[in-house]
């Protein structure tokens, strides 16, 4: 079994061999589903996620209240918003984690991710050009090792983009964490970026997202105990992770859009006017 | 549609990417496979100080301090590498000679691998946290090479290749990898880089691959000192050759495997435990198992096979016609086995002649008793969990050493014999057996093979001169694992600057006076025994108006000064406690804090932490209150100097009448407690008197006990009780507090039935008021003594308090079963107890002195801090008793005298005798008592001992006997203790 997080200030290099500031390899692409409105397949070093989205659309029958959405202001049933809704679900293979264990329907933790990226997505998402309507987010977790909400979120801009929902700009998310433990209450912790599974369990961490090259943050998500003064760092640390991720994600957006014109499935200039593909 | 696949191939960083895949079983037997993946990089150092290359790209943390080299530019040279060198052990390296990279002759500059680390991680924990303590040390340089991250040194396991043999390949991968990277530091003469390994295989690899390597012993031989530490390089050096012989030549039975005792204790037909060893005979042990009530007997040497006290291990139950009652007998190692040759191992017979006779005699005695005895159920040992091998203090034994073996410097084999009786002899390999004899030293248990009928370990270093002060002091201290190194400097910073010109500061504006309250003008005082440096507390009362009383107890403020989590609050909470032997103490905070800036002296401002009740004339509280606050104690009294001021009718002062005051408060608190079901227990306490010059032993004196002792007690218990309601109520889960659990009626069997049949007397233990009232009618007219004897058996049936987190226990089970009260902590004494420097901090947490701290808070952390004081108070406790027992023997020497002693436990070859006047307790075999040995009848069930032939005498028990208390050294403990000889039976 390997060493666990406390060697770090042996050679200040983390569990996987990372520094404190780096990101593990994330690897993207779109449009995987041919069918879909908007799909997207996104991997985290070793966390895997699949997304489709579907709509907008006319809101079908209400299904029952394991969906997390958000939008939709006004609330009437039977649809009538004046905002499109966003809906979220997510589903988590059992075998993406090492224990074999199948999550119900109802399981809190991932009704609250639903409800997270449902919202983060709805403030991005110009929403208010669809009235009456609904946008379906599915993701699927195929593997999971760690920072698993915000490969979700990537996941779900990208799949957006896919889709072609007008919206203000990405929203990129990653974790940062602090390299000692809340008890051992260490002065010196160097703050981390993107943890994996065992750093995510042995010491705090946080998730984050911003909205694209701004600094405005349109998520965060502190589950663990950490001290005050260690959170700064931890924050900017996961903010400037965000703007490398992003710069990641549209750099796939670009390569993909590069391609199609090559390949001639758009033609240049159709709606794409105003976008420099080099 | 696109695919999803091999994304990672077509990724043009892939090569630097790569995974770590491997297997692990989960407690509960399940098999997972995991996947890590591996970021491999080419900015890890080689942290030489010659490599300027590396410097340049020396990583940085957070806040861009880059990470310091660690590697000397001129390491020492050898034999060999006369140029200088770098060592590169494997993880056997570090697994089988720890103490050997601890030394400070020898082994500098050290390139740990990471691969090696995690394999040490893996074998064993302890000594993975030493080598990560050598990393940290600045003087030793080792340095933490992380080969499994940098891409040159990744090594891949190829298909078919074990783990060993990959991570093999890998060490001689960084070690070439090293060799060739500092050969280019251009102009200077480069270091050599030595692999050192216990693998033969492996070395002959290296060297055909053009390394340097050596196995440890040729490397140590070209040390300067190098005969030495060769005794440090332990046997298992020739596993191989031990493996070559025939399995026939196994005297032990085989452990199960692993998976077979995991599934055999969780179906219920395994049992796992602590294996004990009798006191009184080494090849009986016992095993508490949380299926049965009563403890397993384990009996002979095959049953216990290999396990050594304290061992975590897994036993078989054994049928029915094999249970035995637990022997009556007293058998010693040292007296059955004396003559056994420590080379000669394979010729002789695994159980001993002896040891079978005596096995014999255990055999007839039962079965002439089947009728009427009660057999209890008896077990083997299976297999080992954890073994509990620590390093062990002892000597020589004369005996097993050969003629050539005291001159020459030829390896011999002798038998080390422990100061803990109930650990085996060891067998030992060394080539300084005539520097060693006669000297205390230090071992470690290497291993112990089916083969091999005792346990193989390896010298680590020598105390001193048997008998001489300061080589037992330091065993003593060792063996009760007691730290006593000096404290290191980064405590020292912790303390405060002005060093001992600290003041309480004059301005009552300073942060020091926040919220503190003014006590200074109160009549406080102290009492503690004579030349105590350490004064913890001080009392003081005053009369109200109302007619009632305020008492304010005033503890000093540890707190203050030792601030959470710092590196003194570490070594602190490591310690755990204070340490009193008779002629030293280890403290558990520096001198300048306990014995100056916290200490409650007198005529001085004092920090303190005051508890104050009201209390009515017959001490009901009426009211209490917390403060933290500044004293200025009076006078600091002895025991005897209160008593002499209180008994004094001529002195009428306002400090007098207030003592007076707390006295009979006290008295009235005491009956209170009582009442309640207080038990007064009993243990034999002397106290060594020293020459004051020379720190001789001279004589020795049975404590005496004063009403101004008892007064302090009362005032503290009330403290500690008071805080302990205090604190649990603001933190109901995590509140630090001390219980005693009521004993199980079992622990009393065997007591009661001796009380019954030899004295008519009924013990009767349902509460500890039952008890207390029942202990009060076992008195003998004739015998004052009697009452107290009982009193002290009855204290060993007890279980010992200890301290918990309240969280992990109902309420109910909070209560004090001795002090009879329902909730306790450990308050009043902070500058000698961790416990109650935690304790401190709760309560200043509670009354919002300060704000909570996370680690008073988090109930892991303070779990663990109780599992370790509660070790460390059981550990102070046994050394302190053992340095007492020590110097008796020491005050005794070449003296005899006639004393009377009490027989307290009769076994069918010999009886204890417990000797008041010295507090100490001896065993008398049979053999002792006459020339020839007598013949004797024993009768377990009047507890009557009968001899016949050359001494005729009998012998009861709880009888009083006349004996000759003489010293003795233990020729083969090494130990001088007390010998008694029966003279008469009244």
């Amino acid at each position: 079994m390997p060493l666990d997080t406390s060697t770090y200030s042996l050679g200040l290099l983390r569990v996987d061999g990372r520094r404190w500031n780096e990101l593990r390899r994330i690897h993207a692409q779109i449009r995987t589903q041919a069918a879909a409105d908007g799909s997207s397949y996104l991997e985290m070093g070793h966390t895997k996620v699949m997304c489709v989205v579907t709509g907008p659309t006319e809101p079908g029958p209400r299904r029952g209240g394991n969906v997390g959405s958000a939008g939709g202001a006004g609330a009437a049933s039977g649809g009538q918003h004046k905002d499109a809704e966003v809906l979220v679900n997510i589903v988590i293979a059992g075998f993406s984690s090492v224990d074999r264990k199948r999550r119900g329907k109802g399981d809190k933790r991932t009704l609250e991710m639903q409800s997270t990226v449902a919202n983060a997505l709805a403030a991005s998402l110009h929403i208010h050009l669809f009235p009456h309507s609904q946008i379906t987010i599915s993701l699927h977790v195929l593997s999971q090792d760690g920072s698993l909400l915000a490969a979700l979120i990537n996941a779900a801009t990208l799949a957006c983009v896919d889709a072609g929902i007008p919206m203000t700009d990405y929203v990129a998310a990653c974790t940062a964490g602090s390299t000692s433990t809340y008890a051992a209450n260490d002065e010196s912790a160097d703050p981390l970026l993107d943890l994996n599974h065992q750093e995510e369990q042995e010491l705090p961490g946080l998730t984050v997202a911003t909205l694209g090259e701004t600094d405005r943050v349109a998520v965060l998500v502190c589950e663990s105990r950490v001290q005050v003064s260690r959170l700064e760092g931890m924050l900017a640390v996961g903010v400037d992770g965000c703007k490398q991720v992003r710069e990641i994600l549209d750099r796939v957006v670009r390569e993909k859009g590069r391609k199609m014109i090559q390949e001639g499935t758009v033609e240049r200039g159709t709606g794409l006017n105003d976008m420099d593909v080099d | 549609m696109a695919s999803l696949k091999r994304s990672l191939d077509a990724d043009p960083l892939a090569a630097n990417i790569s995974n770590k895949i491997y297997v692990r079983s989960t407690k509960s037997g399940k098999v997972q496979k995991i996947v890590r993946e591996v970021y491999l990089r080419q900015d890890i150092p080689c942290s030489s100080k010659l490599c300027q290359k590396c410097l340049a790209l020396a990583p940085s943390d957070a806040a861009g301090r880059p990470i310091p080299f660690v590697l000397s530019d001129a390491p020492a040279g050898t034999k060999v590498f006369p140029q200088g060198h770098y060592l590169v052990p494997d993880t056997n390296a570090f697994l089988t000679a720890m103490d050997l990279f601890e030394q400070e002759s020898a082994f500098y500059d050290v390139i740990v691998l990471q691969i090696v680390l995690e394999e040490l991680r893996n074998r064993s924990l302890p000594l993975y946290n030493r080598l990560i303590s050598l990393t940290k040390s600045e003087d030793k340089r080792f340095y933490v090479f992380f080969n499994e991250f940098r891409l040159e040194t990744h090594v891949p396991r190829q298909e078919g290749e074990s783990v060993n043999d990959r991570n093999d390949r890998a060490v001689r991968k960084a070690v070439s990898w090293y060799s060739d990277h500092l050969a280019r530091v251009k102009g200077k003469t480069v270091p050599a880089v030595v692999m050192l390994s216990n693998d033969r295989d492996n070395v002959r690899k290296a060297k055909q691959e053009g390394l340097n390597a050596s196995s440890l012993a040729d490397y140590v031989k070209q040390l300067k000192d190098g005969e030495k530490l060769l005794d440090m390089i332990p046997e298992t050096e020739d596993r191989d050759m031990i493996k070559e012989k025939k399995p026939g030549d196994n005297l032990y039975p085989e452990y199960f495997s692993m998976s077979k005792m995991m599934t055999g204790v969780k179906s219920g037909l395994l049992h796992q435990g602590i294996f004990n060893v009798s006191p009184y005979n080494y090849l009986e042990g016992s095993i508490r198992v949380p299926a049965f009530p009563k403890s397993l007997l384990i009996l002979g040497r095959e049953n216990i096979n290999r396990a050594v006290d304290g061992d975590l291990v897994v036993v078989e139950v054994l049928p029915k016609d094999q249970w035995k009652e637990p022997s009556t007998q007293v058998i010693e190692e040292d007296a059955i086995t004396k003559n056994e040759n420590p080379d000669a191992e394979d010729s002789e017979d695994f159980v001993s002649e002896k040891e079978r006779k005596a096995l014999q005699e255990e055999v007839k005695r039962t079965q002439s008793k089947t009728t009427e005895g009660h057999p209890q159920p008896t077990a083997r040992v299976v297999g080992v969990i954890k073994r509990n091998w620590r390093q062990y203090v002892g000597h020589i034994d004369q005996s097993s050493v050969s003629q050539s073996g005291q001159q020459g410097r030829k390896q011999d084999t002798v038998f080390v014999i422990p100061m803990d009786k109930k650990i085996p002899k060891i067998r030992l390999r060394t080539r300084q057996v005539a520097e060693l004899l006669g000297k205390r030293i230090l071992v470690t248990i290497d291993a112990w093979e089916r083969s091999s009928r005792h346990p193989v370990g390896h010298f680590v270093r020598s105390l001193g001169e048997l008998e001489t002060k300061a080589a037992e002091t330091e065993a003593l201290l060792l063996e009760y694992d007691v730290q006593y190194r000096p404290f290191p400097k980064t405590v020292l910073d912790c303390l405060p600057k002005e060093g001992h010109d600290w003041k309480v500061p004059a301005s009552m504006d300073d942060p020091g006076w926040k919220d503190r309250q003014d006590l200074r003008d109160l009549l406080i005082c102290s009492i503690d025994p004579i030349g105590c440096q350490d004064i913890d507390d001080a009392l003081h009362s005053r009369p109200l108006p109302n007619g009632n009383f305020e008492v304010g107890v005033h503890i000093a403020d540890v707190s203050h000064f030792v601030k959470p989590n710092n590196a003194m609050d570490m070594e602190a909470s490591i310690r755990g406690t204070t340490v009193y032997l008779v002629d030293k103490r280890i403290d558990m905070l520096p001198m300048l804090l306990g014995t100056d800036l916290c200490s409650l002296k007198p005529y001085v401002e004092r920090y303190a932490f005051s508890v104050i009740w009201e209390m009515t004339p017959d001490a009901d509280v009426v009211g209490s209150k917390f403060t933290k606050s500044v004293i200025k104690s009076r006078e600091a009294f002895s025991y005897e100097q209160a008593q002499l001021r209180v008994d004094d009718e001529s002195q009428q002062d306002d400090l007098t009448k207030s003592i007076r005051t707390l006295l009979a408060l006290s008295k009235k608190l005491k009956q209170k407690r009582l009442d309640a079901g207080a038990l007064s227990l009993s243990s034999p306490e002397v106290k060594v008197q020293m020459e004051s010059e020379t720190s001789d032993p001279i004589d020795v004196k049975t404590k005496e006990l004063l009403d101004t002792m008892s007064l302090v007690e009362e005032f503290m218990l009330l403290a500690n009780t008071s805080v302990a309601r205090r604190i649990y109520e603001a933190f109901p889960q995590t509140a630090i507090l001390r219980r005693h659990g009521a004993p199980p009626k079992t622990n009393f069997d065997e007591l009661a039935n001796q009380l019954k049949v030899k004295r008519g007397l009924d013990l009767s233990v349902e509460s500890s008021r039952a008890l207390a009232d029942s202990l009060d009618r076992c008195v003998d007219p004739k015998e004052p003594f009697f009452n107290t004897l009982v009193r002290i058996m009855a204290t060993r049936c007890m279980m010992s308090a200890e301290y918990f987190c309240s969280g992990t226990q109902a309420y109910p089970e909070f209560r004090h079963y001795g002090l009879a009260s329902e909730i306790y902590t450990h308050f009043t004494s902070p500058i000698r107890r961790y416990a109650d420097l935690m304790a401190h901090r709760q309560l200043a947490a509670a009354i919002e002195y300060e704000a909570v701290h996370p680690s008073v808070r988090s109930r892991g952390r303070l779990e663990a801090v109780c599992k370790n004081i509660n070790v460390r108070h059981r550990n102070a406790q046994l050394a302190g008793r053992a340095s007492i027992a020590y110097y008796v023997g020491q005050a005794l020497r070449g003296k005899a005298t006639e004393e009377d002693g009490f027989v307290m436990k009769i076994f069918s070859n010999g009886f204890v005798v417990l000797v008041p006047r010295f507090g100490i307790e001896s065993l008398i075999r049979l053999r002792d008592l006459a020339e020839t040995e007598p013949q004797a009848t024993f009768d377990a069930e009047t507890y009557t001992l009968e001899t016949s032939g050359s001494r005729e005498i009998k012998v009861e028990l709880f009888q009083k006997v006349r004996v000759r208390v003489t010293d003795q050294k233990d020729e083969t403990t090494g130990k001088r203790g007390v010998k008694m000889e029966l003279v008469s039976t009244y």
